[in-house]
């Protein structure tokens, strides 16, 4: 079964602020299989979260194709997908509505889509929340609650929607290091249970490794993949893959790549500041 | 070592009276405590016995009856101070009440020979919950209990909602007056009752018996209020006379009438303004150039439009209000984080739906400060337009007061505007908490 196989082929997006043309994402093609992890690393503001915005259909794309499970989303023709619940985001400062409880929240996607009745809706929400371990809060609005929480209950109200994809644009980075282990647990945890194609991006090299099947390191403005990491270590993870020799090999591995760019990235805010 | 033993008749007395003496159920009835006290069960621990360990299921609480236990908080918890000996009144083991916790986070041991009192967490929550304005206070005290005797962080010391169909039924009007009766019970009503009377003394000191200068030709805090109380007014108006009251409904009655139509136009105009932005490229510099034009400029021209003075009036409260409500609606909407609106089309809503459940109330918090604003406004308006052309109303009062020489009266009316600005002004204040708790919600914790 295929399902939420995204295929990037040769995206380019040039912003073109008053004329003078910034080139964002340049000549990217990168594939990501059904069910996979794939990690996109870089650091801040190389573009990544611009192919983010592209699959979900938020921006439009200058040139290039991309495709899920054999669909087109946007190319030449069509440069805008359409977003839909096929693929859904976990936004990087949470965007759970504060004026609706967690449960309401949660059966948001199904309700409008006029998908489930309110009733069923509502038991299947309650049904998830406690499988992912966040039940007695559905009465809460997610301003009552630590933002760990919020993230979890973000994560069942998309997959409420049986997507194909979820797209994370660093959804833990607001988080401190300990409630982020947790998360990185949490989300595998959630992940074994419900297959799907996550696409997460993020600037922590560690928690890359530590999540996805796959971690590409993209370059940085223009972004595109500059190098394609395998991370060989068997699903299901926990927090012992952490300190295991493997790993440490892995980030040795990549840490030069990351940090050039990383650097480019600086010297180049440098020059605009 | 451990015994346990349902209550005996008789004992109940004594239960409640130890509930009495703790932090979270000293204030509950008695009617509730006795219930409390029927699920409550006792038992014993012998000196050194531990009573749990951290990542037990956490399914008790626990109050000491006699001896003394000692309390180590999980160093994970963050606790200010970890240990804390627990000895009668005390009441430990509360974290099932905590959102999400269903796990102890403490070791607890019986220091010497201990009896506590056992209560179920869940079925404690359930009669709590059939009780929903005492148990939500209730389980406020035990909020501060948690943070103050156990000095848990904030973030950790959330308890659970008191949930179920019952109080999701409850009206939200029923909580604030039950928190009102609270706040009375406070000193606070006092303190703002002393505010009063030092304003009130200074105005009766100054005019009455130092005669500063500027306050001599001020009439006098008794003389108004004489002239206020008195059934035959030297001035024609006082609480006795019928057209006192006239005066008050007919400013209230165009406030009235220029406010709702100012919120109802307001608000649809300044969410087309946020929403449309075709819609704002047309109107919005007309709407700028207009905006700050004084409403004593448009007296004339309201009173050429209308030809009927009254008409005049509501129209001059009605323009200053609207600019204030459509301005902030206007501003709420483009407030509204664009990931809320870019999540719900993830979610497959349609731009109806967007509309509907995320623009509008996502813009409520700026639409009700921009109401705040504009009944007060619609009261200045109002007063100006009264004192320029009017028949009736608070505004018209002052004004002929003044060109009569019944200075007592004037004092009268400003007081009288400013009681019932004070009253409309909460009334709008209660209609959005009441429309926007999570709101409520969110700032009470985050003042805490």
């Amino acid at each position: 079964m295929s399902r939420g196989h995204i295929v990037i082929e040769d995206v380019v997006k040039v912003y073109d602020p008053e004329g003078a043309a910034v080139m964002a994402v340049d000549h990217c093609s990168l594939e990501i299989e059904a069910g996979e992890i794939c990690m996109i690393v870089g650091p801040s503001g190389c573009g990544k979260t611009t192919l983010l915005n592209a699959i979900a259909g938020f921006h439009d794309i200058t040139s290039g194709r991309i495709t899920m499970d054999g669909e087109v989303l946007c190319s030449n023709e069509k440069p805008k997908s359409t977003p839909g619940p096929d693929r859904i985001v976990v936004f990087q400062n949470g965007a759970l509505f504060p004026w609706k409880s967690n449960l309401e929240n949660v059966i948001f996607g199904p309700v409008m889509q006029g998908k489930l009745e309110r009733k069923e809706a509502l038991e299947k929400g309650r049904a998830m929340m406690t499988d992912a371990g966040v039940s007695g809060v559905e009465h809460n609005y997610p301003g009552e609650v630590s933002s760990g929480m919020r993230r979890r209950v973000e994560i069942v109200r998309a997959l409420m929607n049986d997507p194909k994809a979820l797209l994370l644009d660093e959804p833990y980075r607001a988080l401190d290091s300990l409630t982020k282990s947790v998360m990185h647990e949490a989300l595998l945890e959630i992940y074994y249970k419900n297959k799907v194609t996550i696409f997460f991006i993020t600037h922590d090299l560690e928690e890359a490794i530590f999540l996805g099947h796959r971690v590409a390191i993209m370059t940085t403005r223009p972004c595109k993949p500059k190098k394609v990491l395998n991370v060989d270590i068997p699903h299901p993870r926990d927090y012992s893959v952490l300190t295991s020799k493997r790993f440490r090999e892995l980030i040795e591995e990549t840490n030069d790549a990351v940090h050039e760019e990383a650097l480019k990235a600086f010297q180049a805010g440098e020059k605009e500041g | 070592m451990e015994a346990e033993a349902a209550l005996g008749a008789g004992a109940p007395d004594a239960t409640v009276a130890l509930l009495r003496e703790t932090t979270p159920f000293g204030e509950a009835s008695g009617a509730l405590l006795a219930r409390i006290a029927a699920i409550a069960r006792i038992a014993r621990y012998g000196a050194g016995t531990r009573v749990y360990s951290p990542d037990d299921p956490a399914d008790d609480l626990f109050v000491v009856i006699s001896g003394r236990v000692e309390h180590v908080l999980d160093p994970e918890v963050g606790a200010r101070e970890a240990v804390k000996r627990v000895a009668r009144g005390g009441v430990f083991g509360w974290t099932g009440l905590l959102l999400g916790q269903t796990r102890r986070m403490a070791t607890v041991t019986a220091l010497e020979p201990t009896e506590v009192l056992r209560i179920s967490t869940e079925e404690l929550i359930r009669l709590l919950s059939s009780e929903p304005l005492e148990g939500e206070h209730v389980m406020e005290r035990f909020v501060s209990m948690i943070q103050r005797e156990f000095t848990v962080p904030t973030l950790l010391a959330k308890v659970r909602r008191l949930s179920g169909p019952l109080t999701e039924e409850m009206s939200k009007l029923s909580l604030t007056m039950y928190r009102m009766s609270l706040w009375l019970k406070s000193p606070r009503p006092y303190l703002m009752f002393i505010g009063f009377a030092l304003f009130l003394g200074f105005w009766y000191l100054a005019v009455e018996v130092w005669k500063l200068p500027r306050f001599r030709e001020m009439p006098g805090l008794t003389a108004v209020v004489k002239e206020w109380l008195s059934p035959n007014p030297t001035y024609g108006l006082s609480l006795y006379t019928e057209e006192y009251y006239q005066h008050i409904i007919v400013s209230i009655w165009r406030v009235a009438k220029a406010f709702l139509l100012a919120t109802v136009l307001g608000v649809t105009f300044g969410l087309l303004l946020g929403w449309s932005r075709n819609f704002k490229e047309y109107v919005f510099p007309v709407f700028e150039m207009l905006r700050p034009i004084p409403i004593l400029a448009w007296v004339p021209l309201a009173i050429v439009m209308f030809i009927a003075t009254e008409s005049a009036v509501v129209y001059l409260a009605f323009l200053a209000s609207f600019f204030a409500t459509a301005l902030n609606t206007m501003l709420g909407v483009e407030s509204i984080d664009e990931s809320y609106i870019r999540a719900a089309d993830c979610l497959g809503a349609n731009r109806r739906q967007v509309f509907r459940h995320v623009i509008i109330p996502g813009a409520l918090p700026f639409i009700f400060t921009g109401l705040q604003i504009s009944i007060g406004v619609s009261w200045f308006s109002l007063v100006a337009a009264e004192m320029v052309s009017g028949q009736y109303g608070l505004g018209y009062v002052i004004n002929t007061s003044y060109m009569m020489v019944r200075y007592p009266t004037i004092v009268i009316g400003m007081v009288t505007l400013g009681l019932v600005g004070y009253v409309t002004s909460a009334l709008v204040r209660i209609a959005g908490d009441y429309m926007m708790e999570w709101r409520v919600r969110e700032l009470a914790l985050s003042e805490r």
